[in-house]
């Protein structure tokens, strides 16, 4: 079979895989790794529940071939919380604000969530609307989400780190 | 009959009932910890694939799977012709795979095992089916006609034999008296759950043959019976079936039966003799899940100059597709709003449900209410505009009020129309900005819905057990079904309030059939009140229990104690007090000792319709009143929704934050069926099986919801609660509707109200006349 | 996905040496937000995928000697982000601000966008209605294609298999030109184009008439195309509403829209009567001018 090598920083780890080349990241992480936050809802792109971030701008993994990530840094949301059960201020603003329902399109969101944060650490409702618009919910009808991002952001959740 | 409930607390401050708590499993979820059926594996687990047809309508002549079977990696391949035949649905007429013909572009025909998905899906594409097509409809009208392509012969006809017909007073007498009647014709479309967990389960065999089905079914026990026949056909009658739920990545009522992949996946696992598991894709979840059917629906209504309902006529045709799921008792709950929203003494029902080509037809959020509801409403502005009245005025004066006993027999317990009336015109600025025709304008559509559960079968119950460890936490195994709405932790709140702990002192167990007791499933908007009642009944039971115990250890009489913050203390004497863990642990460490289990299962006190279609099904129902107001514009035809309101008596708001994600996330789903949501289809294939084409809306379409929550208290509920899962996307698309026409004095009577509507004939070819 | 061979050349005349030695069995891919997607639905399905993301130099922006050059590997991302972009070239930012979600955005790049032919490419209005240019490479070495003759049918251009886009040339527009690329859709997002409009208006000193005006349509033809007879109608006069209603009309004759089971014909001519004004009007206001009459 023909395989690629891939050397990346997983969730801060150097890390090697040998995958076959149509591997997708997302099969990668899933299979190989068995980081199953990472969800596929559509498998096009279509509807952000396989949102990773890759160099910290986030990706819809679904769509992206395994290679792609070679030398680079990849973070799932299972790299957020930190150690002795803490949770990224976004987890946290997710839970405290009923941002979760189902939860299938939750790990997607918040990490859609935490590249717009990076980027612009103040958004206004509408810029979370229009930031995280590649993320598809069909329980919440997205009310508590912008909720919660909108609370994160004040608690000065901007950059990698939970503070 | 169940007794009135009222909270034990006695004047005291709710504890637990009425907060803003985080749903219990979201700390699972927001680290991706949540098992769902896609990330469950089991070792030597194998996928299953199955071939769909690609023929609307056609005979099969011939399977080879020959092919396929000699793929290196394929563990099992089966078509209707080498397994037993297992048929399906509550009309039994759905092999789960087809023989001689097939009647659906989806049709399962065959299916394979494989050690990968990628193997699965080559073997697939290796089987060859030989078809003879066959001539097809697709029009539930046509398929009616005499002639028309029969779907099953030996029924005779495409016509099903469920003629649903309910009749309540005299219906012509109302037409004479009305002054004013408006008569009208509704279309409305396919649409679909767009559950964003595909649908799939997994089903392994246990060495003797017990069977064990994981799955994100939202009916449990009545799978597990479902699968049970599955195993009688395979010969092992007496075998036990356990189904245990993953966690559920969204239902809406898309898992509320058992379809043919579940047990294509049951006969896959039995003759690999692995664990197999079958999930859809993407696209598969479009064409082949089921969805809201569509319908036709000729309504009448009429009322008097003072502006009170006399009648109302509803006649409809409901396309039920190929085969017989939930879509066609869909007409149970039509009955509701046609008979019962508003005073409307004389009422005539009559609705077809027919056999197509097409995909078939299912249960989702609102059960048929929408399509109802939408007819109804929209005519309703059409009649007060006629007789001379504000649409909001005309609708107070037949609101529906506590206490009346509908034209079908329903007891009305508690009643908050005419508050939500109130307060949606509030909200919207309603006098000020009705009537203006300058491209914006305000609509509201009302609601009614089963709040009390639904007596669909001989039981409507649910159990619930529970127990409390040496460290007063506490186990509650229920028979519910979470799938997102946060039943689990509205179970935890009326549990932790009845027995006076914190909610973290609460686990709530639920999914497996071989813990739990029985539970009709998650349907009807019924697990707050059905498994809340049940919950707070088995607590009840266990404080008894505790209290009991406590007297002799307190030396103080039983019903002068209660429980508080996880202490049992005197009423009269709040100083002679114990943690409530020591009194577990001093029940418990004993010659004869005891640890407190308490169950109860709970039914609620209502009937099921008789003959007539007539009796008092839920024990409580639920109003609400959704409102819009909206902008149009006329260039291009483009509604954009301004404000959005919904207003719903809740009885009472155990979680309030979890309610308005109810309210928020129906209404997003409501405004999807207004505006964008079709699911389409041509010779009964899905054109649009994808999320760029079937439009449901995106956080930059979601218009801030404003939430006003009623509560009436209703006399059965717990802690006064009624349910509120289905109805926050009732009123949607009449309040849209009317809005729009409000805006622009144009009045489209078919969903999805797109652009093309506003601006062409529905056909998209003909101009409208002026406005 | 079935099975392929991944390559990372590290020039483009290798892309060009393996495109020649596979031919057909090959694809290029760039961000592979099309691609991977029809590779999925085995509607392409190639032996050899090549990637171009080891190659120095294809995503980078440039502008220099009046000329703006987009790397075909630019993403529309960095042209969402490029300040230059924004003020300079506004309608090309317009294209990518709603193309498809900020996660498509990431990696899919401008040179898949006009590559695919896809009759709905968001840039590609824009693109027409700047005059790019493309630069190619192939075996025989570079050529300039005007997009204007790029595109030949859905999913067809003019790029030859062995050809391999290397950058997209746009010249710098005066001072006094604006510009609007208009994206009707049905969402507001995650949506392709029921319509696209975009307009370049170069107009005379004084800014009441109009000099230039390119006028660039998507889904209006099974290609993007310039509506030639509107440009021509709008040149030489003032900016008023009627003379582009009578443009909108004239749009018509350039085009033939088709019925889909996204939308009819009908709807699509309707909207580019209604959004040809509309997108002419909105690009002067950039320019602090309004549409009169």
């Amino acid at each position: 079979m023909i395989a690629v090598k891939i050397s990346f920083l997983l969730n801060g780890d150097p890390v090697t895989a040998e995958v076959p080349d149509q591997v997708t990241l997302l099969e990668m992480l899933r299979e190989h790794f068995e980081l199953r936050g990472a969800k596929e809802g559509c498998g096009y792109g279509e509807c952000g529940s396989c949102t990773v971030l890759v160099e910290q701008e986030a990706v819809n993994a679904c769509l992206m071939l395994a290679a792609f990530v070679n030398g680079k840094s990849v973070q799932t949301v299972e790299g957020l919380a930190g150690k002795q059960c803490r949770l990224d201020p976004l987890q946290e603003a997710f839970v405290e604000h009923g941002a979760v329902q189902c939860g299938f399109c939750t790990p997607g969101m918040i990490m859609s969530a935490k590249a717009l944060l990076a980027e612009n650490p103040r958004p206004s409702r509408d810029q979370i609307r229009r930031g995280m618009a590649g993320n598809l919910c069909r329980c919440t009808g997205y009310a508590k989400i912008v909720e919660a991002v909108a609370a994160a952001s004040k608690r000065g959740c901007s950059c990698g780190e939970s503070s | 009959m169940a007794k009135v409930l009222e909270p034990e607390s006695g004047g005291v401050a709710l504890q637990a009932v009425g907060k803003r708590l985080p749903k219990l499993d979201a700390l699972d979820k927001v680290q991706g910890k949540a098992v769902y059926i896609h990330d469950l594996k089991m070792p030597r687990m194998l996928y299953g694939k199955i071939l769909w047809s690609r023929h609307a309508h056609a005979r099969i002549l011939n399977i080879d799977t020959s092919r396929a079977e000699k793929l290196p990696g394929v563990r099992a391949v089966i078509t209707g012709y080498n397994t037993p035949e297992i048929k399906v649905g509550f009309l039994k007429d759905n092999p789960v795979l087809k023989k001689d013909k097939v009647r659906q572009y989806r049709d399962e025909v065959a299916a394979v095992a494989a050690e990968s998905l990628e193997i699965a899906e080559e073997a697939v594409r290796l089987i060859e089916v030989e078809y003879e097509p066959l001539p097809a409809v697709f029009d539930p009208v046509e398929a009616m006609r005499e002639g028309a392509p029969l779907i099953h012969e030996e029924k005779g006809s495409n016509i099903l034999k469920l003629p649903w017909k309910l009749i309540c007073g005299d219906p012509d007498e109302g037409r004479r008296q009305a002054d004013f009647v408006v008569e009208e014709t509704f279309l409305l479309p396919w649409v679909t759950h767009c559950c964003l967990g595909t649908s799939g389960c997994l089903a392994e065999f246990q060495p003797g043959g017990n069977l064990t089905v994981y799955s994100p079914t939202q009916i449990r026990y009545l799978a597990q019976r479902d699968f049970l026949e599955a195993m009688a056909a395979l010969g092992l009658k007496d075998k036990r079936v356990r189904v245990v739920s993953t966690a559920i990545g969204g239902a809406f009522g898309s898992k509320l039966d058992t379809y043919p992949f579940e047990f294509i996946t049951i006969l896959l696992a039995y003759y690999a003799g692995r664990p197999v598991k079958l999930v859809f894709s993407r696209e598969e979840e479009f064409f082949a899940t089921p969805a809201r059917q569509k319908v036709e629906a000729k309504i009448a209504q009429g009322c008097t100059r003072e502006g009170r309902l006399t009648f109302r006529d509803v006649e409809m045709v409901l396309d039920n597709g190929a085969y017989t799921s939930w879509g066609a008792t869909t007409p149970s709950v039509m009955m509701m709003p046609i008979s019962s929203l508003y005073k409307v003494p004389n009422v005539r029902y009559t609705a077809r449900c027919v056999y197509t080509n097409n995909i078939y037809a299912t249960a989702m959020r609102g059960y048929g209410n929408p399509q109802a509801t939408f007819a109804i409403e929209s005519q309703i502005d059409a009649l007060a505009e006629q007789a001379g009245f504000d649409p909001l005025e005309f609708r107070m004066l037949n609101a529906n009020t506590a206490g009346e006993v509908t034209p079908q027999g329903f007891k009305v317990g508690s009643c908050g129309m005419k508050e939500c009336l109130e307060a949606v015109r509030e909200s919207l600025n309603w006098n000020e900005k009705r009537g203006k025709r300058n491209g914006r304008g305000v609509g509201v559509g009302s609601l009614i819905h089963v709040g009390g559960g639904a007596r669909i079968y001989k039981s409507d119950a649910c159990g619930t057990i529970i127990k409390l460890d040496d460290f007063a936490k506490v186990t509650v195994m229920s028979g519910a079904t979470d799938m997102g709405q946060g039943s689990d932790t509205v179970i935890a709140q009326i549990v932790a309030e009845e027995l006076g702990v914190c909610i973290g002192d609460i686990k709530v167990i639920m999914g497996n059939t071989d813990l739990e007791t029985w539970d009709v499933g998650a349907h009807a908007s019924r697990t707050t009140f059905v498994a809340g009642n049940s919950a707070l009944y088995a607590a009840r039971s266990a404080k008894e229990q505790i209290l009991a115990l406590a007297a002799s250890l307190l030396n103080e009489p039983q019903e002068d104690l209660a429980i508080k913050n996880s202490v049992v203390y005197s009423r009269r004497n709040p100083a002679v007090s114990m943690q409530l863990e020591r009194v577990l642990r001093a029940a418990h460490f004993k010659t004869g000792g005891t640890q407190i289990v308490a169950s109860h299962f709970y039914d609620p006190p209502t009937q099921m319709l008789d003959k007539e279609m007539k009796g008092n099904f839920s024990a409580a129902y639920t109003y609400g009143v959704h409102g819009a107001e909206v902008e149009v514009d006329r260039e291009t035809g483009r509604v954009e929704i301004l404000k959005y309101v919904i207003a719903m008596d809740v009885g009472k708001a155990i979680n309030p934050m979890l309610l308005e994600g109810q309210l928020e996330g129906g209404a997003a789903m409501g405004i999807g069926y207004s505006l964008m949501e079709n699911l389409q289809t041509e010779k009964g294939k899905v054109l649009n099986p994808n999320f760029l084409d079937y439009k449901m809306l995106t956080f930059a379409d979601m218009p801030e919801i404003t939430s006003i929550i009623v509560e009436t208290g209703e006399r059965f509920g717990p802690f006064g609660a009624k349910g509120i899962g289905e109805p926050p996307l009732v009123g949607s698309a009449p309040a849209i509707a009317n809005a729009v026409y409000d805006a622009t004095g144009k009045r489209v009577r078919s969903l999805p109200l797109t652009p093309e509507k506003l601006l062409f004939d529905a056909d998209g070819s003909e101009e409208r006349g002026g406005e | 996905m079935r099975r392929f061979t991944y390559h990372e050349p590290k020039s483009i005349a290798d892309a060009v040496h393996l495109l020649s030695a596979y031919g057909e069995k090959a694809r290029l891919i760039a961000g592979g937000t099309d691609l991977v997607v029809e590779m999925k639905q085995g509607k392409k399905e190639p032996d050899h995928v090549i990637s171009l993301r080891s190659v120095p130099g294809v995503n980078e922006i440039n502008f220099s000697g009046g000329y703006l050059r987009l790397g075909a590997m630019v993403t529309h991302r960095a042209i969402e982000r490029s300040p230059l972009i924004r003020e300079r070239f506004t309608l090309l930012a317009d294209a990518v601000d709603n193309l498809g979600s900020v996660q498509v955005r990431n990696v899919a790049t401008v040179g898949g966008n006009i590559c695919n032919g896809a009759p709905s490419a968001d840039t590609a209005g824009p693109l027409l209605a700047l005059d790019a240019v493309l630069l190619v490479e192939g075996p025989e070495g570079e050529r300039n294609i005007s997009l204007n003759e790029f595109f030949r049918g859905p999913g067809k251009t003019a790029l030859a298999a062995n050809e391999v886009l290397k950058q997209i040339i746009i010249p710098e527009l005066p001072p006094e030109a604006c510009s609007r690329y208009l994206k009707h859709t049905r969402r507001k997002a995650m949506d392709l184009p029921l319509l696209g409009v975009a307009v370049t208006l170069i107009p005379e000193a004084g800014g009441e008439i109009c000099r230039e005006a390119r006028i660039a349509l998507t889904l209006a033809a099974p290609t993007p195309i310039r509506a030639i007879r509107a440009e021509k109608h709008v040149a030489g006069k003032p900016f008023y509403r009627a003379v582009w209603e009578e443009a909108g009309v004239l749009a018509l004759e350039d085009s033939s829209p088709r019925t889909s089971f996204r939308t009819t014909a009908a709807y699509r001519k309707k909207m580019i009567c209604a959004l040809l004004p509309r997108a002419a009007a909105e690009a002067l206001e950039r320019s602090g001018r309004t549409m009169k009459g």
